[in-house]
């Protein structure tokens, strides 16, 4: 068996006192609380794939409120007030691009941007306010985009009475 | 005697790593909205200055209409592909059927119609002539929500 040493250490101080001296066993170093993080980083890695993987960035998309007449669209009595017509053609030159027409109107807007404007000047003339109908009329073979344009750039104009028409 | 050096240990500190991770994925936790199955990949129209509102529409049945065209070069001959939320497409006269059943369960059925905007305008009027003949005036297009920059 492996002796532990002596317990006291005796030694002479400079002025020849003896002098005894407890021997101290090395205190066994409490060990320090170590956090294990391996899981944590792992799950945390694991939701930062998922994440990157399943995002894709996309605009956001929202509704334009319609509403469609009853009886599939065929008027049952005549409209005692004129509404706006807008008619939204293809245009003559360029590639799907797109022209308007207002009836009655021979300034027409050329792009949905300046059909706001119009409309709202349109409202400020007598017999006309933002109550009366638009009718958005669109040729057959119009890119949806435009009618979409159309109809947001009424909505913008404050007109209450929107519709799709035929052209 | 000359008291051997200790060999001190090579370790990685983790913090920054971990710092930057977290910030990542507390970055996508905000950013990521869990797109609806109804939502088909398509074009949707984006107006300028649009008034789109990200609102909720309960009881609603959307109506996708795709186009058959690829890239942005117009096709005469693109076509219209008609579905019912993420369902496999459909032809006007089934999607009638299934809208006319849908009305007759629930009358405060709202239609949105979500088309492709390269799309030609007389096929998305042929969908709002099949939602009127159902007798459903609720209806909503679908449109991009104006950014922060407009």
């Amino acid at each position: 068996m492996r002796s532990r040493g002596p317990r006291n250490r005796m030694y002479a101080m400079k002025d020849g006192t003896p002098r005894v001296e407890r021997y101290r066993r090395k205190r066994k170093g409490k060990s320090p609380l170590v956090l294990n993080l391996a899981p944590m980083i792992d799950v945390t890695f694991l939701l930062l794939i998922f994440f990157s993987v399943t995002t894709t960035f996309r605009k956001a998309e929202g509704f334009l409120a319609a509403k469609l007449p009853r009886d599939a669209g065929r008027p049952v009595v005549a409209m005692p007030i004129t509404p706006i017509i807008v008619r939204i053609e293809p245009a003559d030159v360029g590639f799907g691009g797109y022209q308007l027409r207002v009836d009655h109107f021979v300034n027409a807007p050329a792009t949905a941007g300046e059909l706001v404007a119009f409309l709202r000047d349109i409202h400020e003339q007598p017999g006309f306010s933002n109550e009366t109908p638009v009718v958005l009329a669109a040729t057959p073979d119009v890119a949806w985009d435009h009618v979409v344009a159309c109809w947001n750039a009424a909505l913008r104009a404050n007109c209450k009475n929107i519709s799709f028409g035929r052209q | 005697m000359l008291r051997k050096r200790e060999k001190s240990s090579i370790t990685f500190n983790m913090a920054p790593m971990i710092d930057v991770v977290f910030l990542l994925i507390i970055f996508f936790m905000l950013v990521s909205t869990f797109a609806s199955a109804e939502n088909i990949p398509m074009e949707i129209p984006n107006p300028e200055r649009s008034l789109a509102e990200n609102v909720k529409i309960v009881d609603r049945v959307v109506i996708n209409c795709r186009t058959t065209q690829t890239g942005d070069k117009e096709d005469e001959s693109a076509k219209a592909v008609y579905s019912i939320g993420p369902n496999r497409p459909e032809s006007l006269e089934s999607i009638s059927k299934r809208l006319a059943a849908a009305h007759r369960a629930n009358p405060k059925l709202k239609v949105i119609i979500r088309a492709d905007k390269r799309l030609r305008y007389e096929y998305v009027r042929a969908v709002m002539s099949v939602v009127a003949e159902n007798e459903i005036e609720d209806m909503s297009l679908v449109a991009h929500v104006a950014g922060l920059d407009e």
